[in-house]
This record gives C-alpha cells, structure tokens and sequence, in this order.
C-alpha cells in the first residue's frame, strides 16, 4: 500500500550496532560526570530499533508460534552472552560490550543454522535474522544495565547494582517486550516499515523510562533525568507513530471479501 | 583457560548444565500446548504458546529450588531438584485445572483429544465427543497427565542449572550475587530452550500421545542439548572473570 522504499537491512544494522556501541561506550567516562551513564539507554533503542526490524523480517514468514517467542529467545541468548562477555574480558573492560556482542553473535548463528538445517524451519532468512536478534538483545541488555550500573564494569557495578536488586530482570523483560511488541502490534497485511520503527523507537523510550526509575535507586538524581528524557522521546515517538497511522488509514482501500479457505 | 575447562569437575558441571537444557526441551514437549486455536476451544490443550507455559512453570520451579536452597543449609541436589519438580507440577496443575475449569463451565465444551481413539487412563471414546471442525477441546486426562510429567522434567531441569551455577559462582562472589547470577542465568538458558522446541512443533502439541511428539523429539533435542553444551562453558567461563 506504501510507495516508500524500506530501510534497507544493513543500514539498521549499522545504526543499531554502532548506535548501540557508542551509547555504551559513553557510558565508561561516567567517573567525569554521571549524567554519561543516560547514554547506555540511548543505546539500547538503537538497537531495539534494529531488533524489532530483524523480528519483522523473519516474523513476517510465520514462525507458528507467535511473535513474542522470537523476542524472548533474542533476550535469553544476549543475557547468557552479555554476562559471559562483560566477565570474561577483566584484565580489559573495555573490551566487554563488544566481546559480548560477537559471542551473541554467534550463539544466534549457531540457534539460527540448527532451526534452518536440523529443525527444518524452512525460512530463508532464518540464519541472518537469529544472528541479528541475537547481537541485538545483548545490547539491550549492556545498555539498559549500563544506564542503571553507571558503566559496564561486571563484578564491581554490574552485579551489585542490577543483580543483586532484582534489576535485571526487569531489564530482561522490559527488554524482551521492547524488541517484540512492534511486529506483534503492527502485524497484518498492511504493514509498513515505517510504522514498526516508530513504535519500537516508543517501546525502547518506555523501557528506558522504566530504566530510569530504577537506576533513581542505584544514581539518584542522574534516574530522574533519564525518566524525563526517556518520557520525551516517548512522546515524539508515539506522536510520530500516531501521524503515520493516520497518513496510512488514509490510503486504505476495499479489498473485496475475505477469501474463503484461509491462506 | 583452556586447561580449567578440561578440569573433569568443571566438565561436570557443562555436561550437567547441557543435561538440564536438554531435560527443558523435552519437557515442552509434554505439556498440551494449544496456542490461539486452544483459546476459541478448538484444539485441545491450554490455550497459549509453548514459552509462556515452560516458562511459567519451569520459573516457579526455580522460585522453589531457589528457596530450598536458601534455606536448608548444605541441601542436597536430590532436594532441591524434588523442590523444583514440585513447584512447576503445581504450577502446570493449577493452570490446567483452571483452565479445565474455564473450558466445562465457561465455553461448554467437552474434553476430548483428537491424537486418539480412548484415553488409555480412562479408558473413555474421544472422537465422538469431538465437535465437528475441530482438533478437539478443552484438556482431557491424558493432556493433563502428559503436561504433569513436562513440567517435573522442566521443574529438574532449571533446578539442575540453578544448583550447578550456584556451586560454581557461590565461593567467588558473595551469596546474594551468586544466587542472583545463577538465576538470572538459568532465566536465560531456559528461555532459549524453550522457544527451540516450539519451534520443531511449530506452536501446538498435546502431549506425548500426539504422533508429533515421536516425530520432532529427537532433532529438537539434538538442536537443545548443542546449545545448552555451548550455555554450559559460557556459564562455567563467566567465573573466571570473578575471581578476584
């Protein structure tokens, strides 16, 4: 119904994972100012931005068990990699988010080439989209857990400001619906591109409102800015979403009946 | 690093964690499924997707072999894997019978399993009590029994993980943030195998009296157990990075 030409792939790709990383990354001079550590949220919309267009491509094939199944596998490999990749690299934390990234990485490929070749799934992009999944979810996870820890150190921040108070589990969740609630809201036979990146845009900013309360007890006053940015970007998102469906109901046409034997 | 791995405690505790994941895909294959189709009566088993039942069940499990764990000082695995086989076989139970509740009383309808003829437990004809264009309805004994039997294996099976990890992480960091990390990483390790196997039944099942079962068990759990294997080293390398 749409005349506009998709986002290609890779640019999402590009913009979640460089997007992702660099919000993180600014996370580290947090020791200059704590206001840094907002940019960990930043980052992980990037990359439910991206999750939610990976979900899109491989959803759109019917996986015969609902969208939401896909989001929580992409959170379940990026937790197991996101801890393995931020623990294992001590001797250089720096390397942490992008260590977790690649293992993420190549869980999902692993997942991805069992569903396609031994489960039989027979869906094209399976391989690509799992990898991607993947890799997103362990950003989610780094960021959303960054904007509440202060930086991405594992032992020293990580675990006693996001673990032991039960944090990360709504990272996880909140996480897991942010990547899979766009394509499970927006899905039918008139979907656009367009429309799914604006509500995932929203669903990353409520996360990261969310987010925000919760790092108000682990960095104080630096969680209530990031609840009154998140609130904003919530707003402009939802608003943007909002003018799109409009635009689109506008153009919406008969399609004659619906046909008899279901497709 | 790679002579720790090697050491035959710690290939243990991978071959265990693989074990559990594996034992997580195969109970989901028990538990009667139905999905959307279940949700208008008109597929048996309990109307929503595979994840949401393992996961629901398989996470209370944890809630009670976690507080085992907590509580009874120096529990043996025995118990704890018994506290978490309990809590999700209650879990499943209270569901199923609720939803048993929902389908007789709410929607009308009578249990009957379209996958066979008699209910070998008791022994009743299901296919004339099956409504016309339907994959049968509502949750009949032997759904019930099936989906029992899943969640004491996915009750085990988290269980398992949680008590391996817990052992492995409790002497390097403190016991809070071992609990913490070990649960949260059994959340991680359960979600992935649950979804793999709801993938292989491509979102329905009865129970192990469905043909499907027989059919899709075995790739599943190679696809599980592979991955699992993979969880099982990640988790075990994750305390390197502890130690301090």
């Amino acid at each position: 119904m749409s005349d506009h030409k998709d986002i290609p792939p890779n640019t999402l790709m590009l913009f979640g994972v460089i997007g992702g990383l660099i919000g993180i990354y600014l996370t580290y001079f947090s020791y200059i100012s704590p206001y840094f550590s907002i940019a960990g949220a930043l980052g992980a919309i990037c990359a439910v931005i991206w999750g939610a267009d990976a979900v899109r491509r491989v959803a759109k094939y019917g996986l015969g068990t609902g969208v939401p199944s896909i989001g929580q596998i992409a959170l379940g490999m990026g937790i197991v990699a996101s801890m393995f990749g931020l623990a294992i690299v001590k001797p250089l934390p720096l390397a942490g988010p992008i260590v977790a990234l690649i293992t993420a990485s190549l869980i999902g490929l692993i997942i991805g080439l069992f569903a396609q070749y031994v489960i039989k799934m027979k869906i094209p992009v399976m391989v690509r989209c799992m990898t991607e999944i993947a890799a997103a979810g362990s950003i989610i996870i780094v960021g959303y857990s960054a904007a509440v820890a202060g930086n991405f150190e594992f032992v020293s921040s990580i675990i006693p400001r996001v673990f032991d108070n039960g944090i990360i589990l709504v990272v996880f969740w909140a996480g897991a619906v942010a990547i899979l609630h766009p394509f499970n809201a927006t899905l039918g036979p008139d979907e656009t591109q367009k429309r799914l990146i604006y509500i995932a845009g929203s669903t990353g900013a409520i996360t990261m409102t969310i987010i925000g309360i919760a790092s108000t007890m682990t960095l104080g006053a630096v969680g209530g800015v990031t609840v009154v940015l998140g609130i904003i970007l919530w707003v402009i998102f939802y608003k943007k979403f909002w003018d799109e469906v409009y635009k689109d109901s506008a153009s919406v046409v008969g399609t004659g009946l619906i046909p008899k034997t279901e497709a | 690093m790679v002579e720790a791995l090697l050491d035959p405690s710690t290939l243990t505790s991978i071959l265990l964690i693989a074990i559990s994941g594996t034992l997580i895909c195969i109970a989901v294959h028990f538990v009667p499924v139905g999905g959307a189709p279940a949700a208008m009566a008109q597929a048996t088993g309990i109307g929503t997707g595979t994840v949401e039942l393992a996961a629901g069940s398989g996470l209370v499990g944890l809630i009670t072999a976690s507080y085992m764990n907590a509580n009874v000082p120096d529990a043996p695995m025995a118990l704890i894997l018994g506290a978490g086989a309990m809590g999700s076989m209650i879990m499943i139970s209270s569901a199923m019978f609720v939803g048993g509740l929902i389908y007789a009383y709410g929607v009308g309808v009578p249990f009957a399993s379209a996958q066979i003829k008699r209910d070998p437990f008791t022994g009743t004809r299901q296919d004339i009590y099956m409504s016309k264009g339907t994959q049968g309805q509502g949750l009949p004994t032997i759904c019930f029994v099936s989906g029992v039997i899943g969640a004491g294996l996915g009750g085990i099976g988290g269980a398992l993980i949680y008590y391996v990890l817990y052992g492995i992480y409790e002497p390097l960091i403190s016991p809070t943030s071992a609990a913490a990390v070990a649960g949260v990483f059994t959340v991680g390790v359960f979600y992935v195998n649950a979804v793999i196997p709801s993938y292989g039944v491509g979102g329905t099942i009865e129970g192990f009296h469905d043909p499907k079962f027989r059919r899709v068990l075995p790739k599943d759990t190679v696809t599980s157990f592979v991955v699992s294997l993979i969880s099982g080293v990640v988790a075990v390398l994750i305390a390197g990075g502890m130690v301090t």
